[in-house]
C-alpha cells in the first residue's frame, strides 16, 4: 500500500498554503517526508533550497514545526522551552531571552512563561507550540491543525497571526478546517488516496466551479419545489440545508445559462414567496467534496 | 555533535526536576551508610532476634565492608540503571517531544549523547557520595581501608554502571514500549553475566571487571583489561548505534 504515490508539488515563496485531504490521505505523511521524519522509498525534496534529510543545521535551521499535538517537556516552564529552542538554533544569549519574551507576549503566555508546561491547558500548549516553530523566524512554517485545539478568539487570533507570517514566511498547513483554508490561504492542494488530486490557487478553484450554484429562501416550505426541480435535467442535486433557523433551497446548475433563465420564471410559478434568491460561490468545503467526488486529478 | 550542550544542559535539569537525583542519591546513600553499619552491628542484630541461640560472627574487616557496598550497588545499581534509563528514548518517541527536539538542527547523536551523559552523571554522583559515607563509615566503625584501592573499585564500579546505561539506552532507541527496552536491557545485561563463566569468552563479558574490582580490595586478582576495554568499547557501539536507530527510522 502507498501511503503516497509520485507527489510532485511545488511551492511559491511567500504564501499560506492550505494542505487538505480526507483521514488517512497521506497529509501527515507528506509533512513528515517535508520535515524529514520519514524517509521517502524514492524522489526527494527541498525546502527553502535546502535539501530534506539528514542532520544538516541548513535545513532545519529554516524551517519551524507545528506538530499536530505539540509535545513538551512538562517540568519545563514555557520560557525554559522557548530558550532551549533558542539554543538549539544557536542564537545569542541576549537574542534568546529577547525573543522567548517576544514569542511568549505574542501567543498571549506572557503571563503564564514562568509556569510548568505541565499545568498548560490544551489551548496554551498549542500556543506554545506556534511560538516554538517560530524562535529562529523560518523561512518555512509547517504546521499540522494549527487551530485545532482553540477557542474562537485563539482561532481567530492564530489565523492573523499566519497571514501576518505570510511576508516574511512560507507557511505550509495541514487541515482539516475548511473555512480557515478560505480564510487565510492562497494556495491549496487535495490530497486523496496518497494522490495529489490538485494544486490551485484558492481564486483559480473558485472559478473552475464558479456560478454553479443557486441559493433561494421562501417564507413557505420549499420542499414540494425542491421535488420539482429534482426532475429538471438542467438541474442537479436540488437540497434543503439549515443555515441557523432558515431552511434553503440549495441546487447546482449543470446549465448555467439556461438556469438563469428558466429558475425565477419557475420560482413565479410555483406561488412561493421568495424572500432571498443567490448565485453563490462555492465554499471550499464544496469544492473540496465535489473534487473527492470526482475522484479525478483536476 | 549539534546542539549537545544545550541538551546536556537540558538534560541535567531533568534529572533534578524530576528528582531522579535525589531519589538514586538516596537510595545509593542508604546503601552506603548501612551496610557497614549492619556489618558491625551483625552480632548484636542476630543476637536480638536469636531466641537463645548463639551465632559466632567473626569481626568484619574493611574489605568485608567495602566489597559488600560494591556488590549491592552492582546488583540493586544495575537494576537502578535500567528503570531509571529505559524510558529515557522511548517515552520521548511516544509521547512526541523527540520530535518536536529534533525538528531543530540538532544531531541524533547529540540527543543520545546528552541523555546518556546526564544519567551516568546522576549515577557516578550518587555513587561518589555514598562510596565516600561508606569509605568514612567503614574506617570509622570497623578498621582502616586503603583509599586508592577503593577509589579504583568504584571507577570500575562506576563504568560498568555507564555500560549498563548505554545498553538500556541503546534499547530504549529501539522501541517505543519502556517496558519492552527494559525487559530486554536486564536479559542482556544477566546474559552477559551468565557468559562469564564461560572459558576464554568470560574474561572479556563486562561482568569480569566488577570482581576485578573487589580482588583490588584484597590487593591480588586476575586483571581484566580485555573486559574493560570490551566495556569501553560496547558504551560507544551502543551510543553509535541508538543515534544510528533514530536516523533510520521514522518518527
Amino acid at each position: 500500500m502507498k501511503a503516497l504515490d509520485n507527489l510532485s508539488l511545488e511551492v511559491p515563496e511567500n504564501v499560506v498554503f492550505g494542505f487538505l485531504g480526507p483521514n488517512g490521505a497521506g497529509k501527515t505523511t507528506t509533512v513528515k517526508l517535508l520535515t524529514g521524519f520519514a524517509r521517502p522509498t524514492a524522489g526527494r525534496a527541498w525546502v527553502a533550497g535546502e535539501a530534506v534529510g539528514g542532520d544538516r543545521g541548513g535545513f532545519r535551521s529554516v524551517i519551524g514545526l507545528l506538530p499536530d499535538v505539540p509535545a513538551f517537556y512538562d517540568w519545563m516552564t514555557g520560557r525554559e522551552f522557548l530558550q532551549m529552542v533558542g539554543e538549539l538554533h544557536h542564537l545569542p544569549r541576549p537574542e534568546i531571552n529577547r525573543r522567548a519574551e517576544e514569542l511568549l507576549e505574542t501567543v498571549e503566555l506572557g503571563k503564564s512563561g514562568g509556569r510548568r508546561i505541565g499545568g498548560y491547558s490544551r489551548g496554551m500548549r498549542q500556543r506554545l507550540g506556534i511560538a516554538q516553530a517560530l524562535v529562529n523566524r523560518p523561512r518555512v512554517l509547517f504546521m499540522d491543525e494549527p487551530t485545532s485545539a482553540l477557542d474562537p478568539m485563539g482561532r481567530r487570533e492564530v489565523l492573523s497571526l499566519i497571514m501576518r507570517l505570510r511576508e516574511s514566511a512560507t507557511v505550509f498547513m495541514s487541515t482539516h478546517i475548511l473555512s480557515d483554508v478560505e480564510r487565510v490561504c492562497d494556495m491549496v492542494g487535495i490530497v486523496d488516496k496518497g494522490t495529489l488530486i490538485t494544486v490551485s490557487s484558492v481564486d483559480d478553484l473558485r472559478r473552475k466551479f464558479t456560478g454553479s450554484v443557486f441559493e433561494m429562501e421562501f417564507m413557505e416550505d420549499p420542499g414540494p419545489f425542491r421535488e420539482a426541480l429534482a426532475r429538471v435535467p438542467w438541474l442537479a442535486q436540488p437540497e434543503i440545508v439549515l443555515h441557523g433557523a432558515a431552511r434553503v433551497l440549495r441546487v447546482k446548475a449543470v446549465d448555467v445559462d439556461r438556469a438563469r433563465k428558466e429558475l425565477p420564471r419557475m420560482i413565479g410559478e410555483s406561488g412561493l414567496t421568495l424572500t432571498r434568491y443567490e448565485l453563490v460561490l462555492p465554499s471550499i468545503e464544496d469544492i473540496f467534496v465535489d473534487i473527492l467526488t470526482r475522484g479525478e486529478t483536476i | 555533535m549539534r546542539g549537545l550542550w544545550p541538551l546536556l544542559k537540558k538534560e541535567v535539569r531533568e534529572q533534578w526536576r524530576t528528582y531522579r537525583l535525589l531519589i538514586v542519591g538516596s537510595l545509593f546513600l542508604m546503601f552506603g551508610i548501612t551496610t557497614p553499619l549492619t556489618l558491625k552491628y551483625l552480632p548484636q542484630i542476630l543476637e536480638s532476634a536469636g531466641e537463645g541461640m548463639t551465632i559466632e560472627v567473626p569481626p568484619p574487616t574493611a574489605a568485608q565492608s567495602l566489597a559488600e557496598y560494591a556488590g549491592t550497588i552492582a546488583q540493586v545499581g544495575v537494576l537502578v540503571v535500567v528503570l531509571v534509563g529505559m524510558g529515557c528514548v522511548a517515552n520521548e518517541l511516544r509521547s512526541g517531544t523527540a520530535v518536536m527536539t529534533l525538528s531543530k538542527p540538532v544531531g541524533r547523536g547529540a540527543f543520545v549523547g546528552a541523555k546518556l551523559m546526564a544519567m551516568s552523571l546522576t549515577f557516578l554522583v550518587s555513587m561518589a557520595v555514598a562510596s565516600a559515607f561508606c569509605f568514612a563509615y567503614t574506617v570509622w566503625l570497623i578498621e582502616d581501608a586503603g583509599v586508592m584501592a577503593f577509589v579504583e573499585l568504584n571507577l570500575l564500579l562506576g563504568l560498568f554502571l555507564v555500560f549498563c546505561l548505554a545498553v538500556t539506552l541503546l534499547l530504549s532507541s529501539l522501541f517505543k514500549s519502556s517496558l519492552a527496552a527494559g525487559g530486554i536491557a536486564l536479559s542482556v545485561l544477566l546474559g552477559q553475566a551468565l557468559l562469564g563463566a564461560v572459558p576464554y569468552i568470560g574474561h572479556f563479558m563486562p561482568n569480569k571487571i566488577l570482581g576485578w574490582g573487589n580482588s583490588l580490595l584484597t590487593g591480588g586478582g586476575e586483571s581484566y583489561w580485555g573486559a574493560l576495554a570490551v566495556t569501553v568499547a560496547a558504551i560507544g557501539l551502543c551510543t553509535f548505534a541508538a543515534q544510528r536507530s533514530l536516523k533510520l527510522r521514522d518518527l
